[in-house]
């Protein structure tokens, strides 16, 4: 039987944006469809609308010619309206099969036949009876999918499913999608990566703020044609220059080992590298494999031992974060909103939390006001950050320009080494080029890099040399031009 | 018809509105409370709020009440902001008061100028020490302060219980439970003939002043008011947390334990079980009520002191029990945290489409 999912002139305004502006679309079974857009475009919106999370403003949506009333999630499930949301609702502490008879009203014996046969059919191997922390973000993935299709959906909508995959465990997703398709089920994938589109989807609906730009065929795009409309302009493309070799090492990490308490934490074992001056090391890997623990032992969050971290001849493992800033140290963390800047503050009071003794923002304990705000009058005009107001509340900049406060706050007093997390995680494709190229820049001016980051795309663009890290610890250290996103996919899978 | 609204930030004007906004609420369910219970509404109210302080003399109670509640709230609001969660300033209070009646009784018929400032100074070291047990248990063991506190002040009032029946009970005293009254150089000076107001207000007024100083214009305030927002952050600048978690406590217990010190060598004159009629926990209210600003503090602790005074008037005049006084407290605390509700909705009156 063939699904149609018709969304009619829906809009969904929130206070200062309008997140939805009267989107009309059309889907049929048998095709693949993608919703493409750039952070805040509104596709998660959209399918939020669809999943039932949120009720829109005016607008109308239809499965096959029936209105649907989609008032909570329940009513999305009972339509036969299936999701994947990008992060996993999942207790980590139950089984498998827990997890999946927890929404489900069938019988015990008949359910775990039912899911028996689903994974046979589509060649999932998952022990029902392990807890879900034993497992793999694809399985976790497989999971949720496997939620879905016991309720035998119409509709199967995937939200940015790929950024906790490796490439591997990606093209065994498309592969499941597309006999899910064969076998009539309309799957929505939403995506803001070009590639995927490419390769998995028959058509493309591309958002640009809140409004649909274009509906159009796969066989008629490319990535080019994609990506400008995604942007609304046409993107001028950064290419780092072959960095000077040097051999001037400036940190130097032996055998650095971090145990956590906390079981959702991951241990760092026996880690070993150096990055010399003027050079970025990116470290690869899937979210959750040790990077924020990387990233904290490195800033100075969590404290080693002293002779673990050599930072320009002194040893400095067990300083906190603001005593290895005066060796010239620099840190932008992967979350601006709860870590990196208080939004409730106002932009140079953020300012201030970098603080330098050279700096003298704080004078025998007290706040030397003026001295922040010059400070930050000059980060605010020489990064570019859209905004004349320093008093403002730094909840009121864009994600871009937070960043860009952020990064220009740690580069300003010009340190050495700048070890940056996901520095453009969630950003627009304009923040995005202008933080890429501010770290160009400070490698050309000799400073150092590590690049924490979870886009390999970005990885392979910035960075001169790359490792992976998977469950704590970090793969052989390679040259960037020796490494494609493939071998990165599989290191990141944890084979060799 | 009426629609709830999101705001796109918290309302700076709301954000001071809401206390006033609770007070009223406040006084309009009390009213309702004495209408049920066959009081006049409106004239039991009068005998609550006003009467009691209609003359001088009420007048300097009123003060007299609001100046612990006020020193304690100010030293309470260094631990808030900063995201630590003292609630047993009662007990610091207390074993302040302990230390403090133990040097005053040390000095027994004695007379000094000296004496008073070492009486006092006992009082705050002997609520930073017992402030400091929280503290510490919470950097170096990862303990639960509120739990921590809270078990404490429970500890504190059958220390005070033990002494007071025990080694220090009055050996004159007929065995009443209470110790000797202070000689005069440990008792704080009267600032009017006849009435009780004592110079325990200028300990809270100093202290109003500095806290003010310190939140806005020092390296600690920017400290506390960041790890308030965030742990995470905090750590990130680098701040040494642990060092700030204990100096906060110690602060809020000296203040604690200051207020301990007023009360018995102010009014009270002696140690005995009932030093205090809760006001460790009452002056949490007060810290919030006063949303946790010096200015807005002093203001809450004139309001809640009148819920002391006006339980007492009303016993008098119209035999309800005093407790109706903490029934207030916990109607103002109640509809404040209600009212917050409009920090971050807004209520918009929707006219009906015809």
């Amino acid at each position: 039987m063939n699904t149609n999912l018709k969304i009619s002139n829906v809009t969904k305004i929130y206070p200062g944006c309008v997140a939805n502006d009267n989107v009309s679309l059309e889907f049929n079974s048998g095709k693949i469809y993608a919703l493409l857009g750039e952070n805040g475009a509104g596709k998660s919106t959209l399918v939020k609308i669809l999943s039932g999370v949120i009720i829109p403003d005016e607008g109308k949506i239809y499965l096959n010619e029936n209105n649907l009333k989609l008032n909570s999630p329940l009513d999305a499930k009972k339509n036969d309206i299936g999701m994947v949301f990008q992060h996993f609702n999942l207790f980590e502490t139950l089984s498998v099969f827990e997890n999946l008879i927890i929404d489900s009203d069938e019988q015990r014996e008949s359910l775990r036949e039912k899911i028996d046969t689903i994974m046979k059919k589509y060649n999932f191997s998952i022990d029902l009876d392990i807890p879900i922390l034993n497992l793999s973000a694809g399985q976790k993935q497989k999971v949720e999918i496997i939620r879905c299709l016991i309720r035998n959906p119409k509709v199967l909508i995937m939200d940015e499913p790929t950024s906790v995959l490796t490439e591997q465990e990606t093209s065994e997703l498309f592969l499941s999608l597309k006999k899910f398709s064969e076998e009539g089920i309309l799957i929505i994938y939403i995506t803001h990566k070009l590639k995927e589109v490419m390769q998995l989807c028959d058509e493309v609906a591309v958002m640009r703020r809140g409004k649909l730009v274009s509906v159009s065929e796969i066989k008629n795009e490319n990535i080019e044609s994609l990506a400008n409309k995604m942007v609304g302009q046409n993107l001028k493309t950064i290419k780092k220059k072959k960095a000077k070799t040097s051999s001037d090492q400036l940190i130097k990490i032996t055998n650095l080992n971090f145990t956590s308490e906390d079981p959702f934490e991951t241990n760092l074992m026996d880690i070993n590298f150096s990055v010399n001056r003027g050079e970025c090391l990116g470290i690869a890997g899937i979210s959750g494999n040790g990077q924020s623990e990387l990233f904290q032992v490195l800033s100075g969050e969590i404290i080693s031992e002293k002779k673990s971290i050599e930072f320009n001849n002194n040893y400095i493992g067990d300083l906190n974060p603001q005593e290895r800033r005066e060796y010239l140290m620099a840190f932008s963390p992967e979350d601006r909103l709860e870590q990196a800047a208080i939004p409730q503050m106002k932009i140079f009071e953020n300012v201030a939390l970098n603080n330098f003794k050279s700096s003298n923002f704080f004078n025998n304990g007290l706040i030397n006001e003026n001295k922040i705000k010059d400070h930050s009058k000059k980060i605010i005009s020489d990064f570019n950050v859209n905004t004349d107001n320093i008093e403002l509340k730094s909840q009121f900049l864009s994600g871009g320009n937070l960043q860009k406060l952020i990064i220009g706050r740690e580069l300003i007093t010009s340190p050495d080494l700048l070890i940056c997390f996901n520095p453009t995680w969630g950003l627009d494709v304009g923040a995005i080029n202008y933080i890429h190229e501010t770290l160009i820049r400070i490698n050309e001016q000799n400073k150092s890099i590590i690049l924490i980051s979870t886009d390999t795309d970005e990885l392979l663009k910035l960075s001169d040399k790359i490792s992976v890290i998977h469950k704590g610890k970090l793969s052989k250290i390679m040259n960037a031009e020796e490494v494609t996103s493939e071998k990165l996919g599989i290191l990141m899978g944890g084979a060799n | 018809m009426i629609k709830i609204v999101k705001r796109d930030q918290p309302s700076r004007a709301i954000f001071f509105f809401t206390p006033v906004l609770a007070i009223f609420l406040t006084l309009v369910a009390g009213g309702l409370i004495f209408f049920i219970l066959g009081f006049k509404p409106f004239e039991a109210l009068k005998f609550f709020f006003i009467v009691p302080i209609a003359d001088k003399y009420g007048f300097s109670e009123l003060l007299l009440k609001a100046t612990p509640l006020c020193l304690i709230a100010i030293g309470l609001s260094f631990c808030f902001k900063s995201n630590n969660w003292n609630i047993g300033a009662e007990g610091q209070l207390t074993f302040g008061a302990i230390v403090s009646g133990g040097v005053a009784l040390l000095f027994y018929e004695q007379e000094g100028f000296y004496i008073l400032p070492i009486v006092i100074l006992a009082g705050a070291i002997g609520g930073m020490l017992y402030a400091s047990i929280p503290a510490i248990l919470k950097t170096y063991f990862n303990t639960n302060e509120i739990l921590v506190s809270l078990m404490l002040v429970y500890v504190s009032k059958l220390i005070l219980d033990y002494l007071v029946v025990g080694p220090w009970s009055n050996p004159e005293g007929f065995n009443f439970p209470e110790t000797r009254q202070f000689s005069d150089s440990a008792k704080l000076p009267l600032l009017f003939e006849g009435l009780r107001i004592h110079a325990g207000i200028f300990l809270a007024l100093a202290a109003v002043v500095i806290s003010w100083f310190v939140f806005y214009k020092t390296y600690l305030g920017f400290q506390m008011k960041v790890s308030g927002f965030s742990l995470k952050t905090a750590k990130y600048a680098g701040y040494k947390g642990k060092k700030m978690i204990v100096l906060v406590f110690l602060i809020s217990g000296a203040c604690a334990g200051l207020a301990g010190v007023g009360e018995i060598t102010g009014p009270i004159g002696q140690l005995h079980r009932e030093i205090s009629p809760d006001y460790g926990f009452t002056a949490i209210i007060v810290a919030f009520l006063g949303r946790l600003h010096p200015v807005g503090i002093i203001f809450a602790s004139l309001v809640v002191a009148i819920t002391y005074l006006g339980a007492e008037t009303a016993q008098i005049f119209m035999q309800i029990p005093k407790y109706t006084g903490q029934v207030f407290q916990g109607m103002i605390l109640f509809f404040l945290l209600a009212s917050d509700y409009l920090l971050f909705f807004k209520i918009k009156f929707i006219g009906s489409k015809k």
